[in-house]
């Protein structure tokens, strides 16, 4: 009991003490602080990114494209295929008896970002980025129940009419409902926007099938195939289907296992960027709470040699010292947590996806796995920043401390 | 007794101190120069290509095919000197994640666009130009691969098929390996023949890639460009044309912002070693007050005595940053032979390093000039008087 009270004496002097050393303490508070936020704000985009990604698939859909495609920009399905598919076993039915498979066409158009849009506000100037165009028909919406039209309505089947991924209105030009957007030599009308649970697909645009068809001359072929499955055992029906059939040749997985692949590669490199980043900053903030901490013990010499003198043990110093140190650097965790809440959390970006090779707007987010890797970092300072000093506090020879002046 | 060896006792008189803030300093410079290095090489590789070189592009997006026919009409245009074509492969080797750039283009059209880029041998050049299934080899490749000339290698595409067998694989022997002529270039890359590769294929027959094309000079480029784009306008392909370097720009825009976010981690980087040096740097001065007292009792004149904290801040700032620096060189090179050649012109330059030591004098001098000035303004009395 008496070694506790004594820890409790020596860490209320180490915690009140530290308004004497003020500059320095805070010093170490701004320096843990920012390399909190750094490893942060490229955590939460890795999450945030991710989050997008995952969110998009789901067990029940199955995603058909040529067989080692990898990637529904490099694959083509024919309308032949597309027939047989909607006969395949685990496909499931409409209460009307119609098969839920929607041949979809995927092929890239360009847009320009609010973010580049130049001083003088001249677009034909700005660079463009790679956007998605989604062909698809009545049976595309009917495969995803998840969708919600959030402006506007649905395109008319027959007419040269875009739905806009809510996402991407608000990080592109010219995407609202009402506007005109020229994709080749044809023009486009804004009649809808829609939500879809903050997936990818609302980074993406909708059009009508055969139009699409039209305009990149690709009358009778389709990137994939979407088929709603029945259960849990129909995707190996269907890809024992869609294999064994010499006509098909298709590779099939589900839409979840498809976009979980394709998050983990850009989400691995942003943390992969991150972390040795964070981890080069610490050792400079390391250094930064060892000198403070050091001047702690240094100014404190003669009130620890005192409280030994009188009985209290090394140990007490030491916790006390490195319970200082803990706290300076939680303290800095924390304000480097709550500047990456304000600053980044929230916060949309876009980056080019290698998978498919179009933008892919997803939102900064700041889990709370996140967060709590960023304070073991600062704590893991912390520690180390306090180990030394602290042991040197619990080793001062009683004389040498009264002898500095 | 001359003032720097002052400077370099009063620098080392506690060495773990000093040696704590050599060593936050160190690390700044280490991300400074390692960051610094990749932007220079992403805005400087982008730059070095050539001025007068332009890029056909489907308007549509660069990913949509254009006419084979096209290369015909535009070569027939004023002021272009050199024409040539590619087509994205999609090509893979063994497994499909060893993704590899690879172009089926018109040989001879190709090389003497890239004559000034890429060095290769002159039969390897005629080999290439002779053999239908060859293809050549970028250096970084052959390297990553150990490919040697002479070498068959099953190449394979995730977006096309082979006629021959419906299979994804074409077989394609190594006609000789390309080098950068210029240390920007990237050769990750594998070049074949587009007659191979069009006879060959499934589907998209007689349709090309994209268009690069030479003009007679830079300043025919806006012209030349003009003229192509209004040739197709109307068409079914319409086209887009700009510069090379443009063009390669708004690539890599799409990646994000890739200036903004090394400028802010250099930001965080730095403003963390400001505040950790500077606050110690007031407090080492500090402790000094009464020596400094002495010496300008002793008639040290202020310049002097303002000199020497400031010397010994911005020594202390060349002592952490050269090694930061220098250390920052060796990681560039290992990371630009890990990336194999995808950072094309991955180096510490000497903009980037003269920027830094740049940076270090700004730094000694923003962190010595507090406790600097505080000397200088000291007032000997009190000095003495304060215990």
């Amino acid at each position: 009991m008496r070694v506790f009270n004594e820890i409790a004496v020596v860490t209320t002097i180490c915690i009140k003490s530290i308004p004497q050393r003020f500059w320095a303490s805070f010093s170490t508070v701004v320096a843990v602080g920012l390399v909190v936020t750094v490893l942060l704000a490229f955590l939460a985009m890795a999450a945030g990114f991710q989050q997008t990604l995952r969110g998009t698939g789901t067990k029940d859909m199955a995603i058909l494209m040529r067989a080692g495609a990898q990637a529904e920009l490099n694959s083509g399905v024919t309308r032949d295929q597309a027939r047989l598919i909607e006969e395949a076993p685990g496909v499931m039915k409409d209460p009307d008896g119609k098969p839920l498979v929607s041949p979809e066409l995927y092929v890239i158009v360009d847009g320009v970002k609010k973010t580049a849009v130049p001083a003088d506000g001249n677009l034909k100037k700005a660079p463009r980025s790679n956007l998605t165009l989604r062909g698809l028909s009545q049976a595309g919406i009917a495969v995803r129940p998840g969708l919600k039209i959030v402006e506007g309505r649905p395109f008319k089947p027959g007419t040269n009419e875009l739905l806009v991924g809510r996402a991407l209105q608000k990080d592109f030009v010219g995407l609202n409902v009402g506007d005109t957007v020229k994709l080749g030599n044809s023009s486009w009308l804004v009649v809808g926007a829609f939500e879809l649970g903050g997936s990818v697909f609302e980074s993406e645009l909708w059009a009508d099938t055969p139009e699409v068809q039209d305009l990149f001359h690709r009358q009778n072929v389709f990137q994939s195939i979407r088929v709603r499955l029945t259960g849990p055992d129909a995707l190996k029906a269907l890809s024992d289907y869609a294999t064994n059939d010499p006509q098909l040749k298709l590779d099939v997985t589900t839409e979840a296992d498809y976009y979980a692949q394709q998050a983990s590669r850009t989400s691995d490199l942003i943390q992969k960027l991150g972390w040795p980043l964070a981890i080069a900053m610490a050792f400079g903030a390391l250094a930064g709470a060892l000198n403070t901490m050091y001047s702690s013990v240094a100014a404190r010499a003669q009130e620890i040699a005192t409280l030994r003198c009188i009985g209290f043990s090394g140990t007490s110093s030491f916790i006390g010292t490195l319970l200082e140190s803990l706290v300076l650097a939680l303290v800095g965790g924390i304000v480097g947590t709550l500047v990456t809440w304000v600053l980044f959390d929230g916060l949309t970006g876009s980056t080019l996806s290698g998978a498919s090779f179009s933008q892919i707007v997803f939102t900064f987010h700041l889990t709370p796995a996140v967060a709590l890797q960023g304070l073991i970092l600062a704590l893991v300072v912390g520690l180390v920043g306090g180990v030394f000093p602290a042991w040197r506090a619990a080793r001062i020879p009683i004389v040498e401390a009264y002898g500095t002046p | 007794m001359s003032d720097f060896y002052l400077l370099w006792r009063n620098l080392f008189r506690r060495k773990l101190r000093t040696f704590l803030m050599m060593l936050a300093i160190f690390v700044a410079f280490v991300i400074y120069g390692v960051l610094g290095s990749i932007h220079y090489a992403f805005e400087h590789g982008v730059d070095s290509s050539a001025d007068n070189r332009l890029v056909v592009v489907n308007k549509i997006t660069f990913i949509q095919p254009l006419p084979y026919a096209y290369v015909g009409k535009i070569a027939a245009i004023k002021g272009v000197k050199n024409i040539t074509f590619a087509n994205w492969f999609g090509g893979y080797y063994q497994d499909a994640r060893n993704q590899i750039g690879t172009f089926a283009v018109d040989p001879e059209s190709y090389l003497r666009i890239y004559r000034d880029d890429l060095r290769i041998d002159p039969a390897a050049r005629d080999a290439f130009i002779h053999d239908r299934t060859s293809m050549v080899v970028g250096e970084a490749i052959a390297t990553k691969y150990g490919w040697k000339v002479g070498d068959r290698i099953p190449i394979n595409s995730n977006i096309f098929t082979n006629k021959a067998d419906g299979s994804h694989t074409w077989e394609l022997t190594v006609a000789g390996i390309a080098y950068a002529a210029k240390e920007s270039f990237n050769t990750s890359f594998i070049i074949f023949q587009y007659e191979n590769f069009n006879e060959s294929k499934t589907f998209g027959k007689d349709t090309v890639g994209w268009i690069t094309l030479e003009t007679d000079s830079a300043a025919v480029n806006d012209q030349v460009a003009a003229t192509i784009d209004e040739m197709f306008a109307n068409s079914t392909s319409e086209t887009d044309t700009q510069s090379e370097k443009a063009f390669g720009k708004a690539f890599l825009a799409q990646l994000g912002n890739i200036a903004l976010i090394i400028t802010l981690v250099v930001g965080a980087a730095f403003a963390t070693i400001l505040m950790i040096v500077g606050n110690t740097m007031v407090m080492a001065v500090r402790e000094r007050t009464k020596e400094i007292a002495v010496l300008k009792t002793l008639g040290f004149p202020s310049w002097r005595i303002w000199r020497q904290v400031l010397g010994e801040s911005v020594l202390l700032s060349l002592l952490g940053g050269v090694p930061g620096l220098a250390v920052a060189g060796l990681l560039v090179m290992v990371l630009s032979k890990a990336a194999s050649g995808a950072i094309p012109g991955l180096a510490l330059t000497l903009p980037v390093a003269g920027l830094g030591v740049a940076f270090m004098l700004l730094l000694g001098v923003v962190t010595g000039f507090l406790p600097a000035w505080n000397a200088l303004r000291l007032n000997i009395v009190t000095a003495l008087g304060r215990l």
